[in-house]
């Protein structure tokens, strides 16, 4: 208690000097836990967009379909097995998909594009694509020989709403086959590798185009309701499925949005990494400072007989204060301003007025943050061990005081 | 009388080859149980150097100390700190209190760290503080007292635990000389009342001629030791 005491009221002997320290630190850690829980935000949104526009947080498909991407390695009886999937605890929604490459040709030109069969019905709920049409309609259930196109597409092509192209591709069979199929809905998601090159067709038309059974697929997509849960769903898919069929996590289906995410991520921590660092200097300082004006005061400590070890601990305690404080106003401040991001989002559209592509995902011009108890758990955790590593440095010099000769 | 420190044949020196200070040549030395000595000499005589190896805050480059008969040369330094909290009480010349403690919480400090009880801590602190002239002052910080009072409460931590041995290096060298005359009176009364051993260093010739033993010291070696009736004489 009186270690407590000694330590509570010395930290307050100079106030100036507590209070600049404090605010450094609970400056810093309220930036940083701003800044990750932005960039978490941001993350999950590309992620979420992503797995919901592509393949879901986990898909299943053929084991040789990741490195040679071809029609005719197929899911069989893929709606059987979609009900079992859909079953699974946590999976929100289920998407049969067709994936095929082709030529868009019309009057003007020809363009290389992805050809992707959607359950129409389907997509427009788990995928946001829907959101992003600009003219005309999104796929209805019963469409037939109708695409949505991309912005850019249907410039290149010179396309309008109704207006007719060819798709050109091989079947499973090898052969060249061509559809003719309208426009029905042009969208814009501001990524021109989407928006120039994927087009959507109901998926019985694809499965037609590219001659596969109606049980057959390439993909089936499960979008999760929680992405922390896709290491067990994925573990509970793989237990379901048979082979030639695998389940994979988004992060090998989609591995360039994975290693952005990983490496922006990583630079991201780096960066909040120094931040923390440097307010560290300022603990550092303080404690430092505090050790050598009261060498006098620790020497008549150890003469009177003080253990060293409790004289050093004493200092640790203040820091341990002064890190409590710093890291519990930074929590406090950081964690409402990311709250308030996360509930309210930030509206970029007038920084970016045709909307945030990264890493070929498109993102909304309203961001918003996450922040969880974990990570400021986490992140609090963090700086408060930092704390305490950096005064056990500073209070080393305790152990070189000689109480004769400092009370000479 | 039995002897409650003995130095014999100390010797410490400070630096080496042309740097080197000689600050106790040889020193044999005894104080008795419940004396009232003073340490005497110039500056730089050795007097502070001779007080800092009997509490085993320095060490001797060579002889043996031995306080209460218990050899002190050699001893660890966790052995000395406990030496030092139970036995020996410290008064300092610039009184050394902890500013972010109270008059009681001073005092109350060495009792702390030997883990007495609260009600017996409470019960010895109030009387000590009672018997240095600081009652109604408990309450008080450092900065709050003057300079006679701020070293009152330091007579004050030395004694409350009751050590065998107060040193004090210069005790009155930084009070008045009538706030250092009470401060004497206090130091004999405790001595002359409760057997309390004060060996205190000073260069004062009004303090010393209060101690009952003198022991003069000059560079480094003992120029002579006289109780107050021989010196008297």
């Amino acid at each position: 208690m009186l270690l407590v005491k000694i330590a509570w009221r010395s930290i307050w002997r100079s106030k100036r000097r507590t209070f600049i320290t404090v605010s450094a630190l609970s400056f810093a850690l309220s930036l940083v836990v701003f800044f990750i829980a932005f960039a978490e935000g941001v993350y999950a949104g590309m992620i979420n967009e992503a797995v919901r526009m592509q393949a879901g947080h986990v898909t299943i498909e053929h084991r040789d379909y990741h490195d040679a991407p071809a029609t005719d390695l197929t899911v069989a009886d893929a709606p059987a097995l979609r009900i079992k999937l859909a079953a699974l605890d946590g999976v929100a929604s289920t998407k049969l998909l067709v994936l095929g490459q082709g030529v868009a040709k019309s009057g003007n030109g020809a363009e290389g594009v992805a050809i992707m069969g959607v359950e129409p019905s389907v997509e427009a709920k788990a995928s946001p694509l829907e959101n992003k049409i600009t003219r005309g309609s999104y796929l209805d259930e019963g469409d037939t020989r109708v695409v949505v196109i991309g912005q850019t597409l249907a410039e290149r092509l010179k396309l309008d709403l109704g207006k007719k192209l060819v798709l050109s591709t091989n079947n499973t069979k090898g052969e060249l086959v061509e559809e003719l199929v309208r426009v029905k809905g042009i969208f814009a998601t501001g990524v021109v590798e989407i928006d120039g090159y994927v087009v959507q067709t109901p998926l019985g038309f694809a499965q037609e185009l590219f001659q596969l059974g109606p049980h057959e697929v390439t993909r089936i997509g499960l979008v999760l309701a929680d992405a922390d849960r896709e290491e067990e769903i994925l573990r509970a898919a793989r237990r379901i499925i048979a082979a030639p069929a695998v389940a994979r996590p988004w992060e090998e289906v989609l591995p360039d949005l994975a290693a952005y995410v990983r490496f922006d991520g990583g630079s991201n921590y780096i960066i909040q990494g120094l931040l923390i660092f440097l307010s560290l200097f300022t603990i550092f300082n303080t404690i430092l400072m505090s050790v050598l004006e009261r060498s006098r005061e620790f020497a008549m400590m150890l003469a009177l007989g003080t253990d060293s070890l409790r004289i050093r601990a004493q200092v640790v305690l203040e820091s341990a204060m002064i890190g409590v404080l710093g890291c519990g106003i930074g929590l406090l401040v950081g964690g409402i301003v990311a709250l308030a991001l996360q509930i309210h989002g930030f509206d970029l559209k007038s920084i970016y007025p045709e909307g945030i592509a990264v890493s070929g995902v498109s993102v909304g011009t309203r961001v918003y943050g996450q922040v969880t108890v974990k990570l400021l758990a986490t992140l609090g955790g963090l700086v408060f061990a930092a704390t305490l590593v950096t005064s056990l440095i500073a209070v080393r010099h305790i152990s070189r005081i000689e109480p004769a000769a400092v009370l000479r | 009388m039995t002897a409650i420190v003995k130095l014999v044949g100390v010797v410490k020196e400070y630096g080496a080859a042309a740097s080197l200070v000689r600050a106790l040549r040889g020193v044999d030395l005894e104080i008795d149980k419940g004396a009232f000595a003073a340490i005497a000499g110039p500056s730089g005589s050795g007097k502070t150097t001779l007080l800092n190896i009997i509490s085993g805050l320095d060490t001797p480059g060579a002889g043996h100390v031995f306080v209460e008969g218990q050899e002190v040369t050699g001893m660890s330094g966790r052995a000395l700190s406990r030496l030092r909290l139970r036995r020996i009480g410290f008064v300092f010349q610039a009184y050394n209190l902890m500013p972010v403690l109270t008059a009681f919480e001073n005092a109350e400090y060495v009792l702390l760290m030997q883990g007495v009880a609260k009600a017996e801590r409470r019960r010895r602190v109030m009387n000590v503080l009672g018997q240095v002239g600081l009652s109604g002052m408990e309450q008080r910080f450092p900065r709050e007292l003057s300079g006679g009072q701020q070293q009152r409460v330091a007579i004050a931590r030395a004694i409350v635990s009751e050590p065998a041995l107060i040193l004090a290096d210069e005790p009155t060298a930084n009070v008045d000389s009538t706030t250092a005359a009470g401060l004497l009176d206090l130091m004999t009364e405790l001595n002359e009342d409760k057997g309390v051993t004060f060996v205190f260093s000073s260069h004062d010739p009004n303090v010393l001629k209060r101690a009952k033993r003198l022991i003069a010291m000059k560079d480094g070696a003992l120029e002579g030791s006289a109780d107050a009736k021989r010196r008297e004489a």
